[in-house]
């Protein structure tokens, strides 16, 4: 790895997905070089299909490349067997989806503490920490709601407090505002600024400009490669009125 | 019918006013039915006086606009280049930015892909822009749904430039 | 009538669709169906070879007998009764030890002549009839006993030879018999019990029946101590009850007399007994079938309200999938019970014994209307009950809600969810996993408890069909053909219980996809979450094992010993250690069983399924 790398807490090289074989052979992430240093956020933007979801899991170990390697913290992680990338899992990497994934037949404040009793931790602990989670959400009048009784953007900022429980290293968000509304979204994207101000190493992949614009860096992927970056912070400053376009 | 588009559209090859007509047609489709006929010939003689375009000598020097050739002075190619590197993006002025990409590749001017990714790099920044400064804004404050409208319009002008970043690749790789 | 061909069209091709499944079921129900078919039937069946025996030897209505002779003219009287048109004898009786080649055992010789008599004239199977010095030994001692035509024996010390082989239908074949002679008989009797000081003395045990020339009897015998036995024919055969009743002993010395209706339940009793057997074992596997069906039924409800809107579009609404639903299971469990009547009532002679004492192997029953009847009605009861709530429900929800709803969304026991909490990772995950589908736990729970009820009291019985061979008076084939079916009844009721538990945990697995794929994502390892699959079976089969060992299988003994009048006495109870062991073999047996599904269900690709299922 490059000395640039040596801070980088999530980093690919030559990274690779394939599926099938020969004619039907289909590279859905073909060769991504990424380095995201501790800290930032970097949000992924393409259109459907281009493999953004792809590499999110290949990046979080939930899958295995067909190439390449996936390095967190410096460790390498695409060779590790199923049960340490689990354990990996547990304090490194936090996951949010589009689809929120909460249990349904636990409380919010259950869905929060789950992957710290995963952990292995007491269960007053892993209380404490989730009430607490709950608490900078802005969620804890709530913490005994069932998912059904809450909305999309509440079901979401519990998600993304399950994701914190084990203090990870990364939060790997997957369209994490693609189930909501524009209400909801300003809540969510509220708390990822707040999490980028507390120094939360922050990947986001989506389709939603909006989403991408609260980013460090932003990155163009097509057909699973990487097309484009862009840098956004220290962008234009100046008169805002100017930037959108008052004075005609 | 801004100017430079008129510009852009003669930095191929020097052309007939009607010919200029029918490819502005053709480019704008249905939105060019409302063009009047003669607004291209207005703006011809316009850029004429501004000294970016020049009448080149017709085959039987007519004096008809109709049939005169014109064509770009370097003072108009410069203009030209200028305009094609700009990313003002006034209010939201969608044919001017598609004839732009049209024109670019037509004359080998820039690649149109580039053009897109510039654009969306400057409006990229105006959205996160507007939309810090909507969130700063205290409970309650007026601004702030101001500044939510310039957000999701800039959003929908955002998803716009994506279709043409994956229109405009496709014809690369078509043609 | 056009809603009732849509339903059964719509019925047939889901089960066209659903092969596996449907095959599934029709073992399931077949196998309580079959076993009832041949227990209701076995009887019937045995009874052939009697009728026929009773015809070729134009065998007796009623036959009487008296311990001495001063009981003689009783017996001459009862000759000129009403509702007699004639009889055989009086023919004297005599005890002796038969010895043969090393074996010796108690017979009851009676007197006969070499002309045949006009009722009860033993059918010889080989050999000849009676003559001098010559014996003729029934079929079925003559096996026991290895007796062929021509062997020497001896009969109180004289040599006699055998000529002839034959078969009545005056007595049972052996090892049952009547007691004609006055010393009395005692059949079935263990060791410790013969051993008993205060047996009276001269008593005979396990007795065979012989017959020889009168004078050779009465030289035997001591003329002083002679009993004799008379055959009557009746004008009404199905009187012979009544003529019974109507002519009781009224003292010592009066004739005593049985009907051939005795004799022949007598002859059956080993069918009687096996019968018992497989009713018991219909019963269990009838239940088990309930529970098999409820834990299918329950999963394919909550598959098919999804399907509501299709069928909307023929006007369908949840009660017509309840109807779909209802018509699919009435139509397995019907070739169910018409495939059970068939192979129950074509196996059911295989299950007699191939008598040695009665002519002919058993025939085919006929079919009664009543057994059909009550068949077909199990097999209908057991996939009605399966049915029945969850169709009621289905035919309750309105199609709106049908379609807003998900599928079946899991329970919340939130007690059970605190406590898991304090439990580790794989233990934690199986008790939330089966906090989810509390009705299922309980149908493994059941089933379970059940399969281990049926063990013990197979167990019980095998050990008392062991240690006590001549018990109820049969001999060892007779024993072994009981064991037998005992172990086929039982096999078969392992293996529901086997599929059972496999098809339970698949339901389970498939339910959980999502929950388990949400719990690798968060940092479970694929090994706790097949641990926490196989834990989720494996502690309701704990549960019912203990259930069934102790309390279950108890009960199930006493409501047999109830039903049948039994003498639970002498059937010793199994162990401590021997229900301690049936629990561990049977946890050991789930979770070996349920060890395949639960590996796969934890390795299975995380990231397909997240996208597949929505939250």
């Amino acid at each position: 790895m490059s000395t640039a790398a040596a801070t980088s807490v999530l980093g690919a090289r030559g990274l690779r997905k394939e599926y099938g074989k020969g004619e039907g052979l289909v590279r859905a992430v073909d060769g991504v070089e990424l380095d995201i240093g501790a800290g930032e956020t970097v949000a992924v933007m393409g259109p459907s299909g281009c493999g953004k979801s792809t590499l999110l899991h290949l990046l979080g170990g939930l899958d295995r490349p067909s190439g390449g390697a996936v390095s967190l913290n410096g460790r390498r992680i695409d060779d590790l067997g199923e049960k340490a990338l689990a354990r990996m899992r547990r304090t490194t990497v936090g996951f949010v989806f589009q689809a929120f994934h909460l249990m349904e037949e636990l409380t919010a404040v259950e869905n929060v503490e789950l992957p710290a009793l995963l952990a292995g931790r007491s269960p007053r602990t892993a209380r404490r920490r989730a009430q607490e989670l709950l608490e900078q959400v802005g969620l804890a009048d709530r913490a005994r709601f069932l998912p059904s009784a809450l909305s999309g953007g509440q079901r979401q900022r519990v998600a993304i407090a399950r994701a914190l429980s084990n203090q990870p290293l990364v939060v790997l968000a997957d369209e994490p505002t693609g189930n909501l509304d524009s209400a909801a979204t300003l809540d969510v994207l509220r708390l990822f600024e707040r999490l980028h101000a507390s120094g939360q190493t922050l990947v986001i992949v989506t389709h939603d400009a909006r989403v991408a614009a609260t980013s460090d860096r932003m990155i163009s992927m097509r057909d699973g490669a990487f097309v484009d970056e862009t840098r956004l912070s220290g962008g234009t400053s100046g008169q805002l009125g100017a930037l959108v376009g008052l004075e005609e | 019918m801004q100017q430079e588009v008129v510009l852009a559209m003669l930095a191929k090859e020097p052309s007939h006013g009607y010919q200029l007509r029918a490819r502005l047609r053709g480019a704008l489709g249905p939105l060019g039915d409302a063009m009047n006929a003669g607004q291209v010939y207005v703006t011809l003689t316009r850029l004429e006086r501004a000294g970016l375009v020049a009448v080149e000598r017709s085959a039987d020097g007519a004096e008809r606009s109709d049939r005169k050739v014109y064509a770009l002075t370097p003072n108009g190619q410069q203009r030209v280049a200028e305009w094609i590197a700009e990313v003002r993006w006034p209010r939201p002025d969608l044919p001017e930015f598609h004839l732009k990409l049209i024109a670019a590749a037509a004359a080998g001017l820039a690649d149109p892909l580039t053009i897109v990714n510039t654009q969306r790099r400057e409006l990229l920044r105006r959205l996160r822009a507007a939309q810090r400064a909507a969130m700063a804004e205290p409970e309650g404050s007026e601004a702030v749904l101001l500044l939510e409208g310039i957000v999701l319009r800039l959003q929908a002008d955002l998803r716009w430039l994506e279709a043409c970043e994956q229109s405009w690749t496709h014809r690369r790789s078509g043609s | 009538m056009g809603r009732v061909l849509l339903v059964g069209r719509l019925a047939v091709r889901d089960l066209g669709r659903r092969r596996i499944e449907a095959a599934l079921l029709l073992l399931a129900i077949m196998a309580a169906t079959t076993t009832l078919t041949l227990g209701l039937v076995l009887r019937d069946a045995a009874g052939d070879p009697y009728q026929r025996t009773r015809e070729a030897t134009n065998g007796p209505d009623v036959v009487a007998s008296v311990g001495q002779p001063a009981g003689r003219s009783g017996l001459e009287d009862l000759a000129g009764a009403p509702g007699v048109t004639d009889h055989g004898g009086p023919y004297p009786v005599t005890p002796a030890e038969l010895q043969a080649s090393g074996r010796t055992s108690d017979v009851q010789a009676v007197g006969r002549d070499p002309a045949p008599a006009p009722v009860d004239q033993p059918e010889l199977i080989g050999g000849s009839w009676v003559s001098d010095g010559g014996v003729v030994v029934e079929a079925a001692f003559a096996k026991a006993l290895g007796l062929r035509v021509g062997d020497p024996v001896t009969l109180d010390g004289r040599s006699f030879e055998v000529v002839g082989v034959a078969v009545t239908a005056a007595m049972p074949p052996y090892p049952g018999a009547s007691c004609m002679v006055r010393a009395g008989c005692i059949s079935g009797a263990t060791p410790d019990d013969l051993a008993d000081p205060e047996l009276p003395a001269g008593l005979l045990h396990n007795p065979g029946l012989v017959w020889l020339t009168q004078a050779d009897v009465r030289s035997l015998g001591d003329p002083d101590s002679l009993s004799y036995v008379m055959n009557l024919k009746l004008a009404d055969p199905d009187a012979a009850q009544a003529f019974v009743d109507a002519n009781l002993p009224e003292s010592p010395d009066a004739p005593r007399l049985a009907s051939w209706k005795n004799i022949l339940q007598e002859a059956t009793e080993l069918a009687g007994d096996t019968q018992i057997l497989l009713l018991i074992g219909a019963w269990l596997l009838g239940l088990l079938a309930v529970a098999s069906l409820t834990v299918l039924v329950g999963g394919r409800m909550a598959d098919q309200t999804r399907r509501v809107g299709l069928l909307k579009a023929v006007g369908g609404t949840p009660s017509l999938v309840a109807a779909v639903l209802l018509a699919e299971y009435v139509l397995v469990a019907t070739v169910a019970a018409v495939a059970g009547l068939a192979v129950g009532s074509l196996t059911a002679p295989l299950l007699t014994e191939s008598g040695a004492g009665l002519i002919g192997s058993a025939g085919t029953p006929s079919m009664t209307m009543s057994t059909a009847g009550l068949v077909t009605a199990v097999a209908l009861g057991v996939a009605v009950v399966a049915t029945f709530v969850p169709a009621v429900r289905a035919a309750r929800t309105s199609t709106v809600t049908a379609l807003a709803d998900a599928a079946r969304p899991p329970r919340r026991t939130g007690w059970l969810i605190a406590i898991s909490a304090r439990l580790p990772v794989p233990l934690l995950l199986a008790l939330r996993v089966a906090a989810r589908r509390p009705r299922r736990v309980v149908l493994a729970v059941v089933s379970i408890a059940i399969t281990v009820s049926g063990i013990f009291v197979a167990l019980v019985l095998n050990a008392y069909l062991t240690t006590q061979p001549l018990a109820g008076g049969y001999a060892h084939a007779q024993v072994e053909l009981l064991r037998q079916v005992l172990l086929v009844v039982m096999v078969i009721l392992l293996s529901l219980a086997a599929v059972n538990a496999v098809f339970i945990t698949w339901a389970t697995v498939l339910d959980n996809r999502h929950a388990s794929a949400l719990a690798r994502a968060l940092g479970a390892t694929p090994r706790d979450v097949s641990a926490a699959l196989a834990a989720a079976q494996v502690l309701p089969a704990l549960a019912g094992a203990i259930l069934g060992a102790f309390p279950g299988g108890l009960a199930l003994f006493a409501a047999i010993n109830a039903i049948t009048g039994g003498d639970s006495d002498r059937a010793t109870l199994s162990s401590l250690w021997q229900r301690l062991a049936v629990v561990l073999a049977t946890v050991l047996v789930v979770a070996a069983l349920t060890a395949v599904p639960a590996r796969l269900g934890g390795r299975r690709p995380v990231t397909e399924t997240l996208q597949a299922e929505l939250a």
